[in-house]
């Protein structure tokens, strides 16, 4: 169906033209963004923003002026509750500089120029585990915002491969067999980073990537044992990857594939945050706003993820 | 049936209070044609007693005993006046010839009064002969188009397919082509109807109070009636234009008892587009086509009896195939509609017609990249019957009543994916029965030489009924249960009264008012999930979630001529309150459609409109054409839409102005041009983003909350005729005219000839890595058609 709604799409802008124009969009409202994660033996991570005005400026300083800082925010795992520490990029603890860079998706160079905020803990007891469940409360300017979220029990691949394309012996998808249990409902997410040691000494990348649809859930493949492909995320925006090879991996490749499990409420954001993401501009969606999970009027998501692991050799 | 058995009795003891009256009846035909004549007038002047023929040229007239002056009159056919003595009941089948001269005063004389003297209201007839002089997009003559510059009724924008009326949405029409129902009138996305206007004899749509005989839609009623056929000679007939051709065949089955005609038209974009994209391209395996067909005969069994034999086939398709990156897809659509009809007279008081029709719409979407093949498709099919009466006692009373049914089957949608070997669980199609039906009584009753009052009920049944699997959803983390009904079993019955009443209070020979009431039941319903109407919009039956929409409606207006009958005016004013209209939840994706039923994603609400028209024409002289101007407001209330609060529909217009005019030169050139102005439609915008895990996201504003700016448009075309004569020398030396057998006429047409760049939507344009300082973000106005020239070549021999 979405392929639908973007060949009808395709169509219509064929015969058309298209110019700028500037009109009254009323109805703007300043939200808090609350994007925080915990998984399976990981520290909850929370990142507090702002939205922003449609005509508002969209460059960089703008988007990480808008991050909060000064909130109150805890974690409790049903029974023990812990306020999480504001770490800012202009006071690092040493060794955190590439992931504080990453989560802001800005560079490590960068990172002293701005004063950014992120909440998290250090402390292992809030740091997650599977079959619990995470309360997240952020309190900000008076108001409230609470959301909760489950750490499932991971189910791993059966098993994964790479393909060589006909047309082009050295470059392929990365293919998996999965098997979904009957019995409950199971929504995934697909991350990879390839982790080749380069000339610099440097594995090929540093975080996981998501690709361009990384979620699905067993609706249409439940007790399903089938076998699905993804691209190579990372090489859309490798400008020395030739065109024809975008989305494929290169032999030889070594592919860490972090398959998570979530909740149901949790894969109903991403559903919709990833279809939104492909329908942008596309007159033949309707608008998609993205139901978060968070109570009190916040845009944004709290995940628990429970990761299981692969390494694909690409040969 | 006890109903109508009361209906008889009751029939009967209004004849008997009139036994001194006689009836004069019978069927108005084409004198060179033989096409039966609607809507044509008989008229008494000495008593004041007019009649007009109804769909199949049938006319019945009660008049007391005495010697009367007759007349008939047709637009653009001469006249007829007959002395005759009624002394007891009379048939009077009459042929009215085409008139040589005097045009305007033939014209002037078949339509007076009709503006003024009927209950009719908020009702408009089009002849095609009008409608082919209008300037056409792309040279297709387009009786949707033509409608859309009425008042009241306008089309979402260029793309959208149907119209919309007094703020109802476009599935609230009733689309009826010789009485069967079209469910999709549209090829193309709403750009070309599926019309040809070479099979058409002319359009009537009801926007007001909706008779009694009509029911099932709550806004309007489009009657569009096909050709018969030329009973008297076969005649060729066709047009060739810059994308598409057509041609139609027609003539006697046996000369004066019976006809045909076929007519066909196919676009060749896809062959254009052939030669134009080099192989090379991505889309050099892309095309779109549409063709149709229609198909009416019509014979005579006897003196009282007729047969009509209707039928269309259309299908649009796209398709694409790129070899190069094992990409295809494939689009195709279309209705295929017939209709049996039987006219019986059973004497010159009662008619009656007895209809079967069948209906069905399919859309298919299929693509297949590499081993991964997807197929979306929906159908209906409709199989109905109806009686319909018509019944005059005497000249106070025209009475109609009959039944109707319809057996519909509906597959809102069957999705099927596979992936190599593995076909994944995509759940039954779910396949929807139901059974529709409805009785009713109308009586168009002279009160009085002023009032005159038409009043009608319909009582409308409904019922869907089994095989069928409802799915009952489960609460997050929870499976779904299902409840199965069997074959036959009824899961959910609907009832409802439908009174519809008007009336007309005479109040100088020139001017009246009229008022109108009526209350309309609807038991399907058309969802749509994205912003513009498409094919893939969904036709979904009422179940026992989806409940049938109600909708009543108050009008009243004043009506006036001038210049003896020259010119028209009318004010219409008008209140539509609509209940249960249907949308899809906030945020309903497409693939939620699948292992559900569909209407587990509805939300369900209400919405109101009210307006005023104001409506002038000019029927007569070498200028004619009209000027429609409608202040109107459309909103709509849903619970779960928009935090419950009122929001604009997506159609709502304050304004809206149509200005038509055409201008006979002489008998060669004929100019014609068409003006539009309209309020921007709504649609919803982002009135915010914000950054989540890095990505770019969109939060979007109140619904409907954003207007695009206005459309406004000029067409302007030109029409030259090829003489219809040659001049030859008679034997005394003198010039003599002789008709040509072979006619044919250019037509020229621009369309926008101001190339305004109308909004056909807005998005918010986004570019560039927000994380690389190269993002910027714009919003966007998409405009579908500039200035564009077109011209046809027609022909007729």
């Amino acid at each position: 169906m979405k392929k639908l709604i973007y060949f009808i799409g395709i169509v219509f802008l064929l015969c058309s033209c298209t110019k700028e124009v500037q009109i009254d969009i009323p109805g703007y409202e300043e939200k808090i963004v609350i994007d925080g994660n915990i998984e399976t033996g990981q520290p909850p991570i929370v990142l507090i923003s702002k939205s922003n005005d449609i005509y508002s400026p969209t460059d960089l300083n703008s988007y990480l002026n808008s991050f909060i800082k000064g909130a109150i925010v805890t974690v409790s795992n049903g029974t023990t509750t812990i306020q999480l520490d504001q770490i800012c990029t202009d006071d690092l603890p040493p060794g955190t500089e590439q992931i504080a860079a990453d989560l802001f998706g800005i560079s490590v160079d960068e990172l002293s120029n701005f004063h950014l905020c992120a909440y998290t803990s250090f402390n292992p007891v809030i740091w997650g585990e599977i079959g619990k469940n995470y309360t997240l409360t952020v309190t900000y300017n008076g108001k409230t915002y609470t959301s909760s979220t489950y750490i499932n029990q991971p189910t791993s691949l059966d098993s994964v491969y790479w393909k060589a394309e006909t047309s082009y012996p050295d470059y392929g998808y990365s293919y998996a067999r999965l098997t979904d249990n009957p019995s409950t409902y199971d929504a995934y997410l697909w991350q990879v980073k390839r982790i080749n040691i380069q000339s610099d000494g440097k594995p090929k990348d540093n975080i996981f990537t998501k690709t361009f649809n990384p979620v699905f859930d067993d609706e249409f493949v439940n007790g399903l044992s089938f076998n699905f492909f993804y691209e190579n995320p990372m090489s859309f925006d490798d400008s020395t990857v030739q065109s024809q090879y975008k989305g494929l991996y290169h032999k030889g490749d070594s592919v860490v594939i972090k398959f998570s499990k979530m909740n149901q409420d949790v894969y109903n954001y991403f559903e919709k945050k990833y279809t939104q993401l492909a329908t942008q501009g596309n007159p033949f969606a309707t608008p998609i706003n993205i139901v978060s999970n968070i109570s009190g009027g916040a845009l944004g998501v709290w995940a628990g993820y429970s990761p299981s692991f692969d390494t694909l050799y690409c040969q | 049936m006890r109903l109508l058995l009361f209906l008889s009795c009751f029939l009967f003891s209004l004849q008997a209070n009139t036994q001194e009256n006689f009836t004069i009846s019978g069927t108005l035909t084409n004198g060179s044609t033989g096409e039966l004549l609607i809507g044509a007038q008989v008229l008494v002047p000495s008593i004041k007693r007019a009649v007009s023929s109804n769909n199949y040229g049938f006319y019945s007239l009660s008049v007391p005993k005495g010697v009367y002056i007759i007349e008939f009159k047709s637009i653009g056919l001469t006249d007829k006046k007959m002395e005759l003595d009624i002394n007891r009941n009379t048939e009077l089948n009459i042929e009215l010839q085409v008139a040589e001269k005097n045009i305007e005063e033939v014209q002037i004389n078949a339509k007076k009064g009709e503006n003024v003297n009927s209950t009719k209201i908020g009702q408009m007839a089009l002849e095609i002969e009008d409608i082919k002089l209008l300037p056409a997009f792309m040279g297709e003559v387009d009786v949707l188009k033509t409608i859309q510059l009425l008042p009241g009724v306008s089309s979402v924008s260029e793309g959208g397919q149907g119209f919309y009326v007094r703020g109802g949405g476009p599935d609230q029409n009733l689309v009826l082509l010789d009485e069967a129902i079209v469910y999709n009138p549209s090829h193309l996305f709403g750009f070309f109807s599926v019309f040809n206007s070479d099979a058409v004899k002319g359009v009537n749509l009801t926007k007001g109070t909706m008779p009694a005989n009509f029911g099932g839609r709550m806004s309007s009623v489009l009657e569009v009636n096909m050709n018969e056929g030329n009973s008297k000679k076969f005649k060729v007939k066709g047009g060739i234009g810059l994308i598409s051709s057509r041609l139609t065949f027609e003539g006697p089955i046996k000369k004066d008892k019976g006809s045909f005609i076929i007519s066909g038209r196919r676009t060749y974009i896809d062959v254009l587009m052939k030669s134009l994209i080099p192989k090379k391209s991505p889309f050099s395996g892309s095309g779109y086509y549409f063709y149709d067909f229609n198909f009416k005969a019509n014979y005579k069994l006897g003196k009282n009896d007729k047969l009509f034999l209707s039928g269309y086939f259309g299908k649009d398709k796209f398709f694409y195939d790129n070899k190069n990156d094992n990409f295809l897809v494939d689009m195709p659509w279309g209705n295929s509609i017939a209709s049996l009809r039987w006219n019986h007279v059973f004497s010159g008081k009662l008619f009656m017609n007895v209809s079967s029709t069948y209906t069905g719409y399919q859309f298919s979407f299929g693509s297949q990249q590499d081993q991964f093949k997807f197929r979306l498709s929906s159908s209906i099919s409709d199989i109905g019957s109806k009686v319909d009466f018509s019944y005059f006692p005497n000249d106070r009373h025209k009475i109609k009543y009959g039944l109707s049914y319809i057996y519909h089957t509906f597959i809102p949608t069957s999705v099927a994916i596979s992936a190599e070997e593995v076909d994944f669980d995509m759940g039954k199609p779910q396949k929807i029965f139901s059974h529709e039906s409805a009785v009713y009584f109308s009586d168009d009753y002279d009160v009085s030489d002023r009032f005159r009052l038409n009043f009608g009920l319909r009582y409308s049944f409904y019922q869907q009924t089994g095989p069928f699997t409802r799915y009952i959803k489960g609460t997050i983390g929870h499976s779904d249960t299902t409840i199965t009904y069997s074959k036959g079993e009824i899961i959910k019955f609907y009832q409802g009264l439908e009174p519809r009443i008007s009336a007309r209070f005479t109040l100088t020979e020139n001017s009246s008012i009229k008022a109108g009431y009526s209350i309309n039941n609807q038991y399907v319903h058309l969802t749509s999930m994205s912003a513009v109407s498409l094919p893939t919009d969904i036709w979904y039956p009422s179940t026992s979630i989806a409940k049938p929409q109600k909708g009543w409606q108050a009008t009243a207006g004043y009506f006036q001529d001038f210049f003896n009958g020259k010119i028209e005016t009318s004010v219409e004013v008008y209140y539509k309150g609509m209940n249960n209209l249907i949308e899809f939840k906030e945020g309903v994706l497409p693939t939620d459609n699948v292992k559900d039923n569909t209407d587990n994603l509805l939300t369900f609400g209400k919405g109101w409109s009210y307006g005023a028209e104001f409506f002038i024409k000019r029927k007569i002289g070498k200028l004619t054409g009209w000027i429609g101007y409608t202040w109107a407001k459309t909103e709509r209330k849903f619970p779960e839409i928009n935090g419950g609060k009122v929001y604009p529909a997506k159609y709502d217009r304050r304004h809206d102005l149509s200005v038509v005019a055409t201008y006979k030169m002489n008998e060669r050139w004929v100019f014609s041009s068409t003006f539009i102005y309209a309020t921007g439609n709504t649609l919803t915008l982002p009135t915010a983003w914000y950054v989540q895990d890095n990505s770019l996201l969109f939060d979007y504003g109140a619904r409907n909350s954003t207007r695009m700016a206005p459309y406004h448009r000029l067409d302007i075309s030109a029409t030259l005729y090829g003489k219809t004569y040659k001049i030859r020398k008679n034997d005394q030396g003198e010039s003599e005219r002789i008709p040509k057998k072979y006619k044919s006429n250019w037509s020229f047409s621009i369309y926008n000839v101001y190339n305004r760049a109308n909004p056909f939507f807005l998005y918010v344009d986004s570019n560039g890595d927000l994380f690389k300082g190269d993002f910027n973000m714009k919003v966007k106005q998409v405009t579908l058609f500039p200035i564009i020239p077109s011209f046809t070549w027609n022909f007729e021999f």
